[in-house]
C-alpha cells in the first residue's frame, strides 16, 4: 500500500534520513523503532507532505505522492496523528473531530463516524462540548487518534502514541491500535516503547541515524537477543 | 468636574475605542495565525478613508455607500496584499514578514502620495450626521450612535462566523497550531486569506469612522492608529478576538481619559501614554487580559 524507496531528507545541511526504504502492506501494523533522532518522525512527516524529500520515491496505492500538499495527501487516504498529540486545546472535542473530517463532503458519513468515535472512546462523548485542553494526556491521545480517523484514512500514521502516558493508559492506547487493525485499518506506528510496539505489530524496521539497519517480522525482532540488547534496550 | 463631564469623556473614549477595536480584530487574527505584526493594516484604514471620501463628497449617493464600498474594497485589497507580499514568505523567519509589512506600509503610503497628493483633505460628513443631540447633558452626534451600532453589529457577525462556520473553525485551529492544522488537511492558505479578508474589511469600515470623527484625511493617517490598535490587541491578549475588542475599548477610554482629565499641557503626551500603558500591562500580565499562555498554545 505504501512504498518508500531510497528516501533522502535533510534539514538544511543536516541529513535526517538517507537511503531509507520501507513497505507497508494492506491490513498490516508496521512498527518503526529506533532511538531519538534516528529519523522516525522525519519519515512520517515526509510521507504526510509536511517535509519535501531531497530524493527518493514515496508511492501510495501505486501512485507517487511526493510533492503533494498535506491536504492532498489526507484526501488520498493517509492520516497522520502527530507526536505530542497536537489537539486544538482551545476548541471543543466535537470541533476537533469535525476538523478531522475537514476535507470530506459527505456530511451524513461524517456524522456516522463521529458516533463511531464516541462509541470507541466513550470518555470523549461525555466531554464532547468541553475544550480539548481540559482533557488528560491519555484522553488527548485518544482524541488525536479519533481526529485522524475522522478523515476515513486507509493508512494511519501514528507517531509516538504512548509518549508520556502512564502504563495503564499505554495499554489502552495499544488496545485501540489493535482494535483498529482488526477492523481492517493499515497502520504505520512509530514508537520508542519498542517492546509493546513489536508485540502488537506484524513487521518492524529498526532505524539508526536515518537509515534502516534491521527489518523483519516483529516476532523475530523480539526474539533476536543481539537486537534486544543493541537497539531495543531490552534484556 | 461634573458627572456629565465624566460621562461625556466616557462616550468619546468609547467612540475612539470602538475604532481601535475594529482595527485590532484584524491585527489579532493575522498575528494569531502567522505571528505577523502587520504594520500595513493601518494603511488599509487610510485607503478605506480615501475611498469613503469619494462617496461622501458625491451628495447624490446614500451615506451607506461611504461605509460599504471601502469595507468591500479593503477586503479585496487585504487579500491582494496577503497573496503578493506575505504568501511568498511562508516558512521564512517571522522577522522577514515583519520587515515586509513595514515595506508594504510605506508602499501604500507613498503610492497614495504619488497618485493623489501629500496634502491633507477635508472629509466632511453630511450635516445631519454631525448634528449633536443632547441626552441628559451628554452630547452625542448621530455619528457616535452610528459608530456604536456598526461596531456592535460587525462584532456579533464576526463572532458568529468565527465560532460557527467551518472556515471560522479552521481559522481558530490554524491560530492554535498551524502544523496540526496542515496535518489534518486544513488548507491553511484559505484560513490565512479569510483572516486577511475579514480583518481588512473591518479596517475599511474603520477608515470611514476615523475620517468622520476627525474630519481630515492624509496618506500617513493610518500608521499610528494601526500601531495603537496593535497595542490594544496585545493588551487584550494577542490572538484573542474578544481580547482585541476589550483591549481596543479600554485603550480608547484610557487615552481620552488621559487627555480629558489631566491639565491640557499633558495632552501632547497621549501617544507616549498609550505605549506606557502597554508596558505596564505587559509587566503585570504578559499574555494580556484574555491571552492564551504559550503552554496552552503548545
Amino acid at each position: 500500500m505504501l512504498e518508500i524507496r531510497n528516501l533522502f531528507v535533510a534539514y538544511g545541511k543536516i541529513v535526517a534520513v538517507s537511503k531509507l526504504s520501507l513497505t507497508v502492506n494492506e491490513g498490516e501494523i508496521v512498527t518503526v523503532v529506533g532511538s531519538n533522532g534516528a529519523g522516525k518522525t522525519t519519515t512520517l512527516r515526509t510521507v504526510s507532505g509536511m517535509l519535501k524529500p531531497q530524493s527518493g520515491e514515496i508511492s501510495f496505492k501505486g501512485r507517487s505522492i511526493v510533492g503533494l500538499s498535506p491536504e492532498a495527501i489526507v484526501t488520498r487516504g493517509i492520516s497522520h496523528s502527530p507526536e505530542g498529540r497536537m489537539v486544538f486545546g482551545r476548541l471543543t472535542i466535537t470541533e476537533n473531530l469535525k476538523l478531522g473530517a475537514y476535507n470530506r463532503k459527505d456530511a451524513a458519513g461524517v456524522k456516522i463516524d463521529m458516533e463511531r468515535m464516541f462509541e470507541m472512546f466513550p470518555v470523549l462523548e461525555q466531554r464532547k462540548s468541553q475544550r480539548a485542553g481540559t482533557l488528560s494526556g491519555g484522553e488527548q491521545q485518544m482524541l488525536a487518534i479519533a481526529r485522524s480517523l475522522m478523515s476515513r484514512p486507509t493508512l494511519l500514521l501514528l507517531d509516538e502514541p504512548s509518549l508520556g502516558l502512564a502504563p495503564l493508559l499505554v495499554e489502552q492506547i495499544f488496545d485501540v491500535v489493535v482494535e483498529l487493525r482488526n477492523e481492517g485499518a493499515t497502520i504505520l506506528l512509530v514508537e520508542q516503547n519498542a517492546n509493546e510496539a513489536l508485540r502488537i505489530s506484524d513487521r518492524a524496521y529498526v532505524l539508526e541515524t536515518g537509515t534502516v539497519t534491521v527489518e523483519g517480522p516483529s516476532i523475530e525482532l523480539i526474539n533476536n537477543p543481539q537486537l534486544r540488547a543493541a537497539y531495543l534496550g531490552l534484556d | 468636574m461634573t458627572m456629565n463631564y465624566i460621562l461625556q469623556q466616557l462616550v468619546n473614549g468609547l467612540a475612539l475605542g470602538s475604532i481601535y477595536a475594529l482595527l485590532a480584530i484584524g491585527l489579532t487574527m493575522v498575528y494569531g495565525i502567522l505571528r505577523l505584526i502587520n504594520f500595513a493594516h493601518g494603511d488599509l484604514m487610510m485607503l478605506g478613508a480615501y475611498v469613503s471620501s469619494i462617496f461622501i463628497s458625491a451628495t447624490v449617493v446614500p451615506i451607506l455607500f461611504a461605509v460599504m464600498i471601502p469595507t468591500l474594497l479593503m477586503a479585496v485589497m487585504g487579500l491582494i496584499v496577503e497573496r503578493t507580499a506575505y504568501k511568498p514568505l511562508r516558512g521564512a523567519p517571522e522577522v522577514a514578514m515583519l520587515i515586509t509589512s513595514l515595506g508594504v506600509s510605506r508602499l501604500i503610503q507613498n503610492s497614495t502620495v504619488l497618485a493623489l497628493s501629500p496634502q491633507p483633505r477635508a472629509f466632511s460628513l453630511p450635516g445631519d450626521l454631525t448634528k449633536t443631540m443632547n441626552v441628559g447633558g451628554i452630547r452625542f452626534t448621530q455619528l457616535d450612535v452610528l459608530t456604536f451600532a456598526l461596531v456592535i453589529v460587525l462584532m456579533v457577525l464576526l463572532t458568529l462566523y468565527i465560532n460557527r462556520s467551518k472556515t471560522g473553525m479552521a481559522m481558530r485551529a490554524s491560530s492554535e497550531n498551524l502544523q496540526a492544522a496542515r496535518l489534518i488537511g486544513i488548507n491553511v492558505n484559505w484560513a490565512i486569506g479569510a483572516a486577511f479578508v475579514l480583518g481588512s474589511a473591518l479596517a475599511g469600515t474603520a477608515g470611514f469612522l476615523w475620517a468622520s470623527r476627525y474630519g481630515i484625511i492624509d496618506p500617513f493617517m493610518g500608521f499610528l492608529p494601526g500601531v495603537k490598535a496593535f497595542v490594544a490587541a496585545v493588551i487584550g491578549g494577542i490572538g484573542s478576538i474578544r481580547g482585541a475588542v476589550v483591549g481596543g475599548v479600554l485603550l480608547g477610554v484610557a487615552e481620552i481619559g488621559f487627555v480629558g482629565f489631566l491639565p491640557p499641557e499633558f495632552s501632547g503626551y497621549r501617544d507616549a501614554f498609550v505605549f506606557t500603558l502597554l508596558l505596564i500591562v505587559l509587566l503585570v500580565r504578559p499574555n494580556g487580559l484574555f491571552g492564551a499562555s504559550e503552554v496552552e498554545r503548545a
